[in-house]
């Protein structure tokens, strides 16, 4: 069976780990993944050579320098002929299970997003100076700023979407931070990778980050690991991080990032005969991506009435996109749990529809994908994920939000098919219940260059300012040698 | 609705003589199984309508294995009774709801329900024995009157409590001056006693005697049932037993748990928990299937799938049930693996359990 070894520890000889594998499968192809079991001591040391290399070498780099690193790095993954992105394009699908295709094409978009302009766009959003990051300067209310990241950043990672960990980690190094990243047992092996890429292009950094593994929840290396970072960003669901939370020193600034629910809304001006259906392809394409396992990925479709197409034809369309989409992008084999789930949620529709005959459940139990049509808001219900989505039939969108009120915690993305006029209304009206990314349909699962996640700015958050005040510029001229 | 009531008092009948007599073969279960399959049929419309979509009519139906299996969220969804429900005596309701809807059981009778269960729980629970002095963590059946375990547990206590058994769970909460005393009693008297319960009283108990042990006297039983449910913290099934026995002085093998579901009439047992997870098993008026739960189909033997129950005594509602819990068929019954839901979610998209979580807070 062929094996892979997970993560990265500069300093630590391979053979002084102690390793635990992780077995993948699918069809009859079948990887064993190594990940590292590390002692107290490891961790210990691990984070001391981390945190003096990235003092030493990451904290004296000017940012413009480590984006040129970080671009470097990402053309290795998007070059198709070299070997790193040839094992991507090889391991992932068998670890996550998604189909090749989709991997091979969700990769390049997503890496697209970290070459070196996309960077910049990055570092802007956040910084309107960025040199910030490299020395004090001057400030508009006076004095003189300069921005800090974290000596030791913790990345707690979570979930199978393949390279969702590189977004926290080039936010991390974009501030010099010095970095340690848990991948999630559900792909263990992409962050490892990039971090040996990155020590590859660029020497001097290979000790300012290190790839570690964890089993999730385990308290006593969680408890380490937590109590050396000075910043800890960690993603998953409210009851992982409640946990982490409660281990996180109080002076510890931690940054969670919970499980989201999204959804789409199509006006009826999108739902003439000619449009209706390009839009439902773009919506399938947002269900299909990655197998709804994304914060992005919608879980629901509000559509108007009063269009040509109706919202229950619109279901019908997006039913057979979906079962297009199979065709080109075969869902991966779910697991006993998520079969359960799936058919929880056809179940609870399916009973639904024998109550209320306006409700129909569109999709064969045994296939790929299922599409509910509800015809009146009922307040806001995750489905049953994989490809199962619920159409929601409203008389005007603005029907749906105050359903959505309630779920303020829980709401990102909103995919949004309507004419000008009515994005900008729906947007301050969204925003407004709590909604922070909205985009259009069939770009839900692929968030722009430089987004805020979860509304969040993921630069800035990581940093602290060290301000010089204008009164201690002026006190240092009476100490100058020149004072007259 | 004269034939209803004539073929329910036939079907009545016959099931209680079924279940009364010693065991089922095939043929015997099956052809039980298909009269209270055509009396569902004729006389509960909601689950008339579901077997038809499913194509499954009295007349097509052959096998118990062809009766289609109600989803367990149906029981939300419908009232799924053949006696009119304010014709029945008592309704029993899940403690679980979703978005405030709870999952009903009608039952026209008592009498059904109460046989099979008090001679499974003669059979697995008692043993040998005729009566147990029994401590119930759980409250009484009058404080809630739609449980079916209250039910059960009152049962037990009348039918199989020796004297001085009583409820430790009141309004108060759990008596734990009261359990203590009484299982020190028990101790020093040398009779064997009972701790009967949800597992999730078990822990509260546990927590709250802080250490202190006991060393009930040979003979003595737990029997624990429902899981943790939120109510408790989680504890893995062998941290659980090793600690009920270690602080009780129960051995593994003697603590029992039962798995039954509101929308049953029978219940499962293990024969103790010495090794995790133990192989349940039902009495011979129950059969369980373990399937794909998309297709319905019978998994492999040795697969994990979920499980479907066929439980003759439900006679009112549906006998099929299709749950959501996980399991896998084994020699002399199934070992049952959980919730077969997405707590173990692969990625960062919000799924139903935590949703309805973050909405019973």
């Amino acid at each position: 069976m062929e094996r892979e070894v997970a993560g990265y520890l500069p300093g630590l000889p391979a053979d002084q780990v102690d390793w635990r594998t992780l077995t993948f499968a699918r069809g009859n192809e079948a990887l064993e993944v190594a990940v590292p079991v590390l002692t107290d001591a490891q961790v210990a040391a691990l984070a001391a050579r981390v945190r003096d290399a990235a003092r030493r070498t990451l904290k004296t780099r000017m940012v413009a320098d480590i984006a040129a690193t970080i671009d470097r790095a990402v053309a290795r993954l998007l070059d198709r002929d070299d070997p790193w992105r040839r094992k991507a394009e090889r391991l992932l699908p068998l670890v996550t299970g998604y189909d090749a295709e989709m991997v091979r094409l969700g990769l390049t978009g997503y890496l697209k997003t970290f070459r070196r302009p996309e960077l910049q766009k990055f570092l802007v959003e956040d910084f309107a100076n960025p040199s910030i990051l490299d020395d004090f300067q001057p400030m508009p209310k006076g004095g003189f700023a300069k921005a800090f990241g974290p000596e030791l950043l913790l990345h707690v990672w979570a979930g199978n979407v393949p390279g969702l960990p590189l977004w926290s980690l080039i936010s991390g190094l974009l501030v010099k931070a010095g970095t340690v990243g848990k991948v999630p047992t559900a792909e263990p092996l992409f962050a490892g990778w990039f971090a040996q890429i990155l020590a590859e292009v660029d020497p001097d950094l290979a000790d300012c980050l290190a790839i570690v593994w964890w089993k999730g929840g385990d308290e006593a290396q969680e408890l380490i690991w937590l109590a050396q970072a000075d910043t800890v960003v960690a993603y998953g669901g409210n009851d992982a991080l409640a946990a982490i939370r409660g281990r996180v020193p109080i002076t510890t600034r931690f940054l969670p990032y919970g499980h989201k629910i999204s959804f789409g809304m199509v006006a009826r001006a999108a739902l003439d005969a000619g449009k209706a259906s390009m839009v439902a392809n773009r919506a399938a394409y947002d269900v299909v991506r990655y197998d709804q396992q994304g914060c992005y990925s919608p879980q629901l479709f509000f559509v108007e009435r009063g269009g040509r197409v109706s919202p229950r034809e619109f279901a019908g369309y997006l039913a057979s996109e979906l079962a297009a989409y199979e065709t080109r992008f075969p869902r991966r084999a779910l697991s006993m749990a998520e079969a359960g789930s799936v058919a929880s949620w056809r179940n609870v529709e399916e009973m639904k529809s024998f109550a209320q005959p306006t409700r129909t459940l569109l999709g064969d139990p045994a296939g790929a994908w299922s599409v509910a049509y509800a015809d009146a808001p009922e307040g806001l219900s995750p489905c049953g994920l994989n490809r199962t989505v619920t159409v929601v039939a409203v008389d005007r969108l603005e029907d749906a939000v105050p359903g959505l009120a309630p779920h303020r915690a829980f709401l990102q993305t909103v995919g949004v098919a309507a004419s000008p006029e009515e994005l900008h209304r729906l947007a301050g009206l969204l925003g407004a219940v709590g909604v922070t990314r909205i985009c259009a349909l069939g770009r839900m699962t692929a968030p722009e260059a430089g987004w805020h996640h979860d509304g969040r700015f993921n630069l800035l958050d990581l940093v602290t300012l060290t301000e010089i005040e204008q009164s201690a510029e002026q006190a240092a001229d009476a100490f100058a040698r020149y004072v007259d | 609705m004269s034939d209803g009531r004539a073929s329910e008092s036939r079907v009545i009948e016959e099931l209680l003589a079924f279940i009364g007599a010693d065991g089922a073969d095939e043929d015997a279960f099956n052809r039980m199984a298909l009269a209270v399959f055509a009396h569902q049929f004729e006389h509960n419309q909601p689950y008339r309508r579901f077997a038809v979509q499913r194509g499954r009519t009295a007349r097509t139906v052959k096998s118990w294995r062809d009766v289609p299996a109600v989803p367990i969220s149906a029981f939300k969804e419908l009232t799924l009774t053949c006696r009119p429900p304010e014709a029945c005596e008592r309704v029993f309701m899940t403690s679980g709801t979703t978005q405030g809807v709870r999952g009903k059981s009608h039952h026209p009778t008592m009498a059904v329900w109460d046989r099979s269960m008090t001679l499974n729980f003669r059979r697995r629970f008692m043993q040998d024995r005729e009566r147990l002095r029994m401590g119930i963590l759980f409250p009484t059946e009058e404080a809630m009157p739609n449980s079916s375990l209250a039910r059960y547990l009152a049962l037990a206590m009348r039918t199989f409590g020796a004297e001085g058994s009583r409820n430790f769970l009141g309004d108060g909460g759990l008596d734990i001056a009261a359990v203590t005393e009484d299982l020190a009693r028990a101790e020093q008297a040398g009779e064997p006693y009972s701790l009967l319960g949800a597992s999730y009283s078990f822990v509260h108990l546990m927590d709250a005697l802080d250490g202190r042990r006991f060393a009930l006297p040979e003979g003595s039983r737990i029997l624990d049932t429902g899981g943790f449910k939120g109510q408790s913290r989680e504890m893995e099934a062998d941290a659980f037993y090793d600690q009920l026995s270690a602080t009780f002085g129960v051995p593994r093998r003697s603590c029992i748990n039962m798995y039954g579901m509101t929308e049953l009439s029978s219940q499962f047992y293990d024969d103790g928990n010495e090794a995790c997870p133990s192989v349940k098993s039902g009495p011979h008026w129950i059969r369980s299937r373990v399937v794909n739960p998309l297709t319905g189909e019978e998994v492999p033997k040795g697969t994990v799938g979920v499980l479907v129950h066929h439980d003759l005594a439900h006679f009112n509602c549906a006998s099929a049930i299709l749950t959501e819990d996980a399991g896998i068929a084994v020699e002399g019954g199934f070992r049952l693996l959980g919730r077969a839901d997405g707590a173990d979610a692969k990625g960062c998209s919000l799924a139903v359990e935590e949703f309805l979580k973050a909405a019973r807070v």
